[in-house]
């Protein structure tokens, strides 16, 4: 049925006085991609701040050399950082050509609040920082998402408090 | 272009079941820091206690919000039956742990309803038994109180 609808598209074209071409002068309406979803946004700038969190991670691992209990306890939380990311990585559906979210997506992809480069040094009070800032961001946010993301955005604030209190906090 | 729902469309949570079954992992755990604290001694033993009296506070909490809502908050149950037989302080720890992983799960149910002051509740109320576990535990996890996928 579709086929031969189709086939017959030129013919009826034709009798109208049109060409295939005349009936998409213009912008093209099917070219288009739809804007963003609130929560999609929102979903966006979460991964962005999951990603600044675990570069800030990566940055006080890679500051310690030797293997101490402190590079052994931030292994682990820097390893759930990434889960986390999986989780929201894996809730993200963008049609082809979407530009994938990065640090630098959102204003508050930085997960302490501030913006600019990572410190050569991290100490574990801006580590504390940055996951009480977290907590605060998902709780901000999970206020206006669906109720699945929400769920999950609560678990993950919960498990940055878990360590903030691993951290010493 | 849409956010991934793992679990499908989500039916709509009522704010009085979500609390009520925060009651319930509530009043369970009230109960089982019974058993686990004749179990242990110490400093564990000092910290079981306090987490009890917690309980307790979030009991009488959560038992005035559903009445605030024109409900009648459940009633606990007489004996709660133990996921496993606790006789020494290692498996009192467990408990414990395993106590706070059901209360955790529990709010994080109340995160579901639309009313936004609820879900902050339930949010906020998750993160402490979140980390009563992760010292139960002894170690943090990544997705306190949603099963692993």
């Amino acid at each position: 049925m579709l086929a031969a609808s189709a086939a017959a598209l030129p013919a009826l074209l034709a009798t109208a006085g049109c060409r295939s071409s005349d009936a998409f002068a213009g912008p093209d309406p099917l070219a288009g991609r739809p804007s963003l979803a609130p929560d999609v946004i929102t979903l966006q700038a979460v991964i962005a701040a999951e990603q600044a969190m675990i570069t800030l991670y990566r940055a006080a691992v890679d500051a310690d050399l030797q293997a101490t209990d402190r590079v052994r306890v931030l292994e682990g939380l820097l390893a759930q950082h990434r889960e986390h990311l999986g989780q929201l990585q894996a809730r993200l559906v963008l049609p082809p050509g979407s530009p994938s979210p990065s640090p630098s997506a959102s204003p508050s992809a930085s997960p302490s609040g501030s913006r600019g480069a990572v410190p050569a040094r991290v100490t574990t009070a801006r580590l504390r920082a940055a996951e009480r800032a977290s907590v605060t961001d998902l709780l901000r946010r999970l206020v206006t998402v669906e109720p699945a993301l929400a769920q999950l955005f609560a678990s993950i604030a919960a498990s940055d408090a878990t360590h903030v209190v691993a951290l010493g906090g | 272009m849409a956010v991934r729902s793992v679990a499908g469309p989500d039916p709509a949570v009522q704010p009085v079941q979500a609390l009520q079954a925060a009651l319930a992992a509530e009043d369970a755990a009230i109960f089982g820091y019974g058993v686990a604290g004749a179990h242990l001694s110490g400093n564990r033993k000092t910290a079981a206690e306090q987490d009890w009296t917690r309980h307790n506070e979030a009991r009488d909490t959560l038992t005035a919000m559903i009445s605030a809502l024109g409900a009648t908050p459940a009633a606990a149950q007489a004996y709660y039956q133990l996921p496993f037989e606790v006789q020494d302080a290692a498996s009192a720890a467990k408990l414990a742990a395993y106590l706070e992983e059901g209360v955790t799960r529990a709010y994080l149910g109340i995160v579901a309803v639309s009313d936004k002051r609820l879900r902050t509740f339930g949010a906020l109320a998750m993160q402490v038994p979140a980390e009563r576990a992760a010292f139960w535990r002894g170690s943090t996890e990544a997705f306190p109180g949603l099963e692993p996928s």
